[in-house]
């Protein structure tokens, strides 16, 4: 007979505190794990925001287990606490597509791997856009990089939806994001796009779809401009 | 047989194959004589371990709070392993039927006389936990978890089921 002392919990360690959760650092049956609690807000009428944040506690284990389905590389979930409103899934060792991003930028270093990125963001919402799964908030920070793989986080704002709309704002947020954060690595979203193009069946809608936003976009703006000049 | 600490406390855990006391298990279980009280599961829908330390992970929180599904521990375990809220089907699934021959036995909190105990209730060969991966029936999950062809290719069977196991509430 033998005892295998696999360490557990215990030990919570912050990383990171955001507007709707905290995420702390610990372990999980032997296995070192993330764990995403979500908190009350106070500002909020009590019966309403136990509904509220319970409800997206399972959307997200929902969505992700979703986009596992489509073949999107997701954390595996550990578990799912309704009375601590609280998630817990694998750690992934990694880097944010962000950090990287932004080490090529400063750097000047490893920009052709950009392309590889690109492809495989791409191809990554293609599928999960093709699952029904929009992600509902794509930025680099909610990409990690694992041993030259691309891991999808953050599911929390993620809905079930079939409408180009829904996916087209979701790549608008990505284009922003990377406008506003990366924009001196050039069009990666040209590239981005190409890949979605590649792996998505239903692309052609949706990039209607954003065209048609961004056609909208520009014509706000220029007559904020213009309301401004004039 | 090997020990496992989860949530403070253990859980022990051994592997069969060539079981020939199936029937009379399930009946001491149902008639709720098994001494001691062990959880057997259905080792082909088992191809790696973590999935079940994620369940009784599950299990033991839920008695933490005194909200059990079913009336024992174990077999709460069991129902916690199937990812499916359908609880006769679970422990018929996951669970031993009269003709099991291969069956992972599991008790939570063993003492050292218990775990002899565990041994010698089960008629059977006892093999290591690393050939639950070779014996598994990875059809039957696959079927049995709705696992997709996509998702094999970016996942292990494991962490497949793990995550069936950690979502079925809010499915």
């Amino acid at each position: 007979m033998e005892t295998e002392a696999n360490g557990e919990s215990g030990s919570l360690v912050l990383i990171k505190q955001g507007a709707e959760a905290r995420v702390f650092e610990s372990t999980f049956a032997g296995r070192k794990c993330v764990v995403k609690e979500r908190f009350s807000k106070k500002y909020r009428h009590p019966t309403l925001d136990a509904k509220l944040t319970l409800k997206r506690l399972y959307a997200e284990a929902r969505c992700l287990t979703k986009a596992r389905k489509v073949g999107v590389v997701t954390p595996v979930l550990y578990a799912v606490d309704t009375v601590s409103h609280s998630l817990t899934f694998e750690y992934v060792e990694g880097l944010s597509v962000k950090d990287h991003f932004l080490e090529f930028g400063s750097k000047r270093v490893g920009l052709e791997n950009t392309d590889e990125f690109a492809l495989q963001i791409g191809n990554t919402i293609g599928k999960l856009h093709d699952g029904g799964v929009v992600h509902g908030d794509l930025t680099t920070s909610n990409m990690l990089w694992r041993d030259g793989k691309l891991v999808l986080i953050d599911f929390g704002l993620s809905f079930v939806s079939t409408l180009p709309e829904d996916k087209a704002v979701d790549l608008y947020v990505l284009e922003r994001a990377l406008l506003s954060m990366h924009s001196s690595l050039g069009n990666v979203m040209e590239k981005v796009l190409a890949a979605y193009r590649k792996s998505s069946k239903q692309w052609c809608s949706t990039l209607n779809k954003l065209a048609d936003g961004m056609i909208l976009y520009y014509n706000t703006v220029l007559s904020f401009h213009c309301g401004l000049f004039f | 047989m090997k020990v496992y600490e989860i949530s403070g406390t253990t859980i022990s855990v051994a592997l069969f194959t060539d079981v020939v006391n199936s029937k009379e298990l399930l009946e001491s279980m149902q008639a709720g004589t098994l001494e001691p009280e062990v959880a057997l599961l259905n080792a082909k829908l088992i191809p790696d371990i973590f999935p079940v330390l994620a369940a009784a992970h599950k299990t033991l929180v839920a008695k933490s709070r005194d909200s059990l599904t079913t009336r024992t521990l174990h077999s709460e375990l069991v129902y916690n392993y199937s990812g499916s809220k359908h609880i006769s089907e679970s422990l018929k699934r996951c669970g031993i039927s009269d003709t099991t021959t291969y069956v992972l036995v599991a008790r939570f909190s063993a003492s050292d006389d218990e775990m002899i105990a565990m041994k010698t209730l089960i008629k059977g060969n006892e093999v290591d936990l690393d050939e639950l991966d070779g014996r598994a029936d990875k059809n039957q999950i696959q079927k049995h978890y709705k696992i997709t062809k996509p998702e094999l290719d970016v996942s292990t069977y494991g962490d497949a089921i793990t995550c069936r196991i950690a979502a079925r509430d809010a499915l």
